[in-house]
């Protein structure tokens, strides 16, 4: 009786500190600051119910980027238990090895408490009922329900359509049951924003082509590329980055093809334009070439206003999207080597100045091109391109934070792990910028001491890794990468212009892919229909069939696996 | 004078054979051999542990079987897939295809290489010349991809240059299905004909002078030396090269794996790359991937087997 008189009223003493914490702070301050250090439970409510979270005392972590030993994983581990209390088994395996390992993880029965997971494995492991349903966690966590507060005193605010992207419908349902499909259930958390790619063009050759008239149009001085009918608004700092070139840029098919074509002209031995291959290894499989696929899509997805998937490889405007890809290889204006070029083979080609577009990543890359080309290549400028009129880039799904089942406390691992990684805080800190005195340092080094000058509006800036303390580069991520946040996060580290700018560019003009629908069966199908589709758009691109020929090969070849497809994705009326 | 040798008849030496054979038997010859027997023990032990017990694994076979759940057996399922898929036979054929050719073009080169070393009388100008031909062996074929890739190059590679430079029309080798399958064969006999040589050259060094000498004195030539001592010779050693190469021809996997792509799937898929897609990238379905590794060791078991049995025919001796 007395125990039990106890734990009501500690439950009722933290429950009240809360409410005072609550009314106290106003509407900015709504959580104690110190709370995930401090406390061994967590407080939040569930359903509307103030609940209590115990903090897990240990937390296997199995990740698959930057955090190797080179990087300071040492320094993270030890910095995330002085932040937290919770004793922290950290592992990177070879990423080549990555999932090769977890699977070993699975078989054997030593599975991490939280993995990280690229999107194309993440529905796998969630239809396998390897991840755990987290759901019920999102929708009640404080970081959905903006009970968060930034350094600033602000409510931290999340990018929920990314959340949205990583909602899928599986074969197993939460409670593990086989066949009982449940809609958009969450089964991991992104880390940060999936990203995607941007035609960058070489802007030097650009701006001499069209100011010699060379480019066969010309737009006024201040016209604006649309996208979906409107002009983008670029920011200002797209326009300081890149603005003597956005008059230059093709607006529409005709006209990039026109760019191509004065490229090549240009001089002997030019590529108008490169990729890292004619279609993406994993969804969204269209990701570069946009200006070629344009509205055609190599894959299965819901068109606008329909809520029956297509096979896009069948529908008529995926034959004009080859005959465009064939005609532009028939003229020599893509990359002969296109089909086995690997990423690095396309950059290098486009730092050796050989290269008039290359289709690469926004972002962090803006800057990296822009530097190796310039290396190389004086005066050289790489302009991430806005999309034509006639399509828009795509943006693929977040990597995920996810919760295995093996996970015992799986609410406090989300709330220590996805949510402290999110917190805008301490916690956003360490995941993405690193360790004080390791990764980074305050300016002028006067508050130094567990990012506490940061209250008081500080900034910092990056320092050079440990693993080559000789190296010009700075470092650039802890983990998650800082410029890709999700949320609103106050980084004390300012951002370079070119990434912001081109990241700006891309989120005005691109659309967030979900991860796709998966069960079992389709996984199964998708192999072959990946490999037969692989191989059908290569030989129509070299020119060895029609896009007709090619098309209906395809459908013969893959009929079986196109039924089993339309079977799972739409139901049994689809067989 | 009269013998004092005992005279013992041959049936009694049998018998006395017999009897000395059953008293040594089992229990004495392992007494006898007992030292031999201790010093066996570990490579007993690495042979089980290593080689036999992981066949245990073979039953997943026959089951359903992914990192994330007990295994369900399924019997012959995974095997019924396997022989409808039209991809796996294309992919069988492919291997057969290409490692039959590749074992061929090895077997010619190596011993025509070897046997070419053996005419160099100067030392150094034949240790040079082996170093320089082992040395592509030791490159890993993600590097040989990338320079043949680069030599290849439509854009950029030096035999393109050469065939524009001549009016011919540049070629796309490696991703047209009639190139590219040439271009394999090209490389690994560049990769690994010199490697392939050692113990063809080794073999050549045992033997004896004495029968060069005597067809000398005969009057044979080079040529009839080579042809009637020196392959003959090389005969045995042929034999066991190719049966033991032959057993592993169904493991062909990285050259093919570097250099293969989308536009020439068609011509050089093979059985481990097909078992890579379907078991990593795909499903984790281990269970379908262990059936495709089963039938793919049925099948060498079938080509040791032949092959021993061929050389019985010819040899009059198998080596297995």
């Amino acid at each position: 009786m007395k125990k039990n008189f106890a734990a009501r009223a500690a439950t009722l003493t933290v429950a009240l500190s809360v409410i005072a914490g609550l009314t106290a702070c106003g509407e900015k301050k709504a959580l104690n600051p110190d709370i995930y250090a401090d406390k061994d439970k967590y407080v939040t409510y569930t359903d509307g119910v103030l609940t209590e979270i115990k903090k897990p005392d240990k937390i296997k972590l199995v990740t698959d980027t930057n955090l190797t030993i080179e990087n300071g994983r040492e320094k993270f581990r030890t910095e995330y238990e002085k932040l937290t209390g919770i004793e922290l088994e950290l592992e990177q395996p070879a990423h080549n090895q990555y999932y090769e390992k977890i699977n070993l993880s699975f078989a054997g029965g030593e599975m991490p408490d939280v993995m990280e997971v690229g999107n194309t494995y993440y529905p796998n492991y969630a239809n396998y009922g390897a991840l755990f349903d987290m759901t019920d966690i999102w929708n009640d966590s404080d970081l959905k329900n903006g009970r968060l507060t930034d350094w600033n005193g602000d409510v931290v605010t999340i990018d929920e359509k990314y959340v949205d992207a990583l909602k899928i419908t599986c074969d197993i349902n939460k409670d593990g049951k086989v066949d009982d499909n449940e809609k958009d259930r969450l089964y991991g958390f992104p880390m940060a924003r999936g990203n995607g790619t941007v035609t960058y063009v070489r802007g030097d050759w650009l701006k001499k082509l069209g100011e010699e008239n060379k480019l066969g149009y010309t737009h006024a001085v201040n016209e604006v590329p649309t996208y979906k009918g409107e002009e983008i608004d670029f920011s200002d700092d797209f326009k300081a980055e890149f603005g003597e070139y956005i008059q230059y840029m093709p607006k529409n098919y005709d006209e990039f093809l026109s760019m191509l074509r004065a490229f090549k002209n240009m001089k002997s031995g030019t590529i108008p334009i490169t990729a890292a291959g004619l279609i993406n290894s994993e969804a969204p499989y269209d990701i570069y070439l946009r200006e070629f696929y344009q509205d055609a899509r190599p894959d299965f997805y819901i068109p606008e206003g329909s809520d029956k998937y297509v096979d896009g490889m069948s529908e008529p405007k995926m034959l004009d999207a080859l005959q465009r890809m064939q005609d532009a290889f028939r003229e020599g204006l893509m990359d002969r080597e296109i089909i086995t070029n690997k990423t690095s083979t396309s950059r290098n080609k486009f730092y050796d100045g050989k290269v008039g577009c290359f289709n690469y990543w926004s972002g962090m890359w803006c800057k990296n091109l822009n530097q190796d080309l310039q290396k190389r290549n004086k005066g050289g400028v790489a302009v991430p391109m806005p999309p034509l009129e006639e399509t828009e880039y795509m943006e693929r799904p977040p990597t995920a934070i996810a919760i295995t089942t093996a996970a015992e406390n799986p609410w406090g691992i989300y709330k220590w792990i996805c949510e402290f990684s999110h917190d805008g805080r301490e916690g956003q800190m360490l995941f993405s910028r690193g360790v004080e005195g390791g990764d980074i340092k305050e300016v002028d080094e006067k508050d130094a001491g567990h990012y506490k000058w940061i209250e008081k509006n500080k900034k910092a800036e990056a320092l050079t890794p440990i693993a080559s303390p000789d190296s010009k580069d700075l470092v650039q991520k802890s983990w998650f990468s800082p410029e890709l946040s999700i949320n609103s996060f106050p980084d004390p580290i300012e951002i370079d212009n070119k990434i912001t700018s081109s990241l700006d560019m891309f989120a005005k003009t691109s659309r967030v892919n979900p991860v796709p629908k998966m069960t079992l069966n389709i996984a199964d199908a998708m192999t072959e229909i990946s490999t037969i589709r692989e191989e059908i758009i290569s030989k129509v691109v070299k020119g060895e069939m029609s896009p007709a020929e090619g098309v209906k090969d395809y459908e013969n070849r893959a009929k079986l696996e196109i039924q089993t497809m339309m079977r799972e994705l739409n139901g049994a009326s689809e067989a | 004078m009269a013998s004092t040798t005992k005279s013992v008849k041959p049936m009694e030496q049998l018998g006395s054979l017999k009897s000395k054979n059953k008293s040594s038997s089992l229990g004495g010859r392992i007494k006898r051999y007992a030292n031999f027997y201790v010093m066996f023990i570990p490579v007993l032990v690495i042979l089980f542990l290593f080689y036999y017990l992981p066949m245990y694994g073979i039953k997943y076979a026959f089951t359903e079987f992914t990192p994330f759940g007990p295994a369900t057996w399924t019997g012959l399922d995974n095997f019924v897939k396997l022989f409808e898929a039209r991809r796996f036979w294309d992919a069988f054929n492919n291997t057969l295809f290409l490692s039959i050719i590749n074992l061929t073009l090895s077997m010619v080169f190596s011993v025509g290489i070897a046997l070419l070393m053996n005419e160099i009388g100067r030392l150094f100008v034949k240790k040079f010349v082996q170093t320089i031909i082992y040395l592509p062996h030791f490159l890993s074929w993600v590097v040989v991809a990338g320079i043949f890739t680069i030599i290849l190059s439509q854009e950029t590679g030096v035999v393109n240059l050469v065939l524009e430079k001549m009016g011919f029309e540049k070629i796309d080798f490696l991703t047209n299905e009639s190139w590219w399958r040439s271009i394999f064969f090209f490389i690994n006999r560049w990769k690994e004909t010199g490697w392939g040589t050692i113990i063809f050259i080794a073999a050549l060094s045992g033997i004896s002078p004495d029968l060069y000498e005597a067809a000398e004195i005969d009057g044979a030539g080079r040529l009839k030396q080579t042809w009637y001592i020196t392959i003959p010779s090389l005969m045995n050693t042929i034999l066991v090269v190719f049966i033991l190469n032959l057993a592993k021809i169904m493991n062909i996997f990285e050259s093919v794996f570097v250099l293969y792509n989308a536009s020439v799937y068609t011509v050089s898929d093979v059985i481990q790359t097909y078992t890579y897609r379907v078991g990593m990238q795909g499903t984790f379905n281990y269970g379908y991937s262990t059936a495709v590794g089963l039938f793919k060791s049925f099948v060498a078991l079938i080509l040791v087997g032949f092959s021993n049995f061929m050389s019985s025919k010819v040899t009059g001796k198998g080596i297995v």
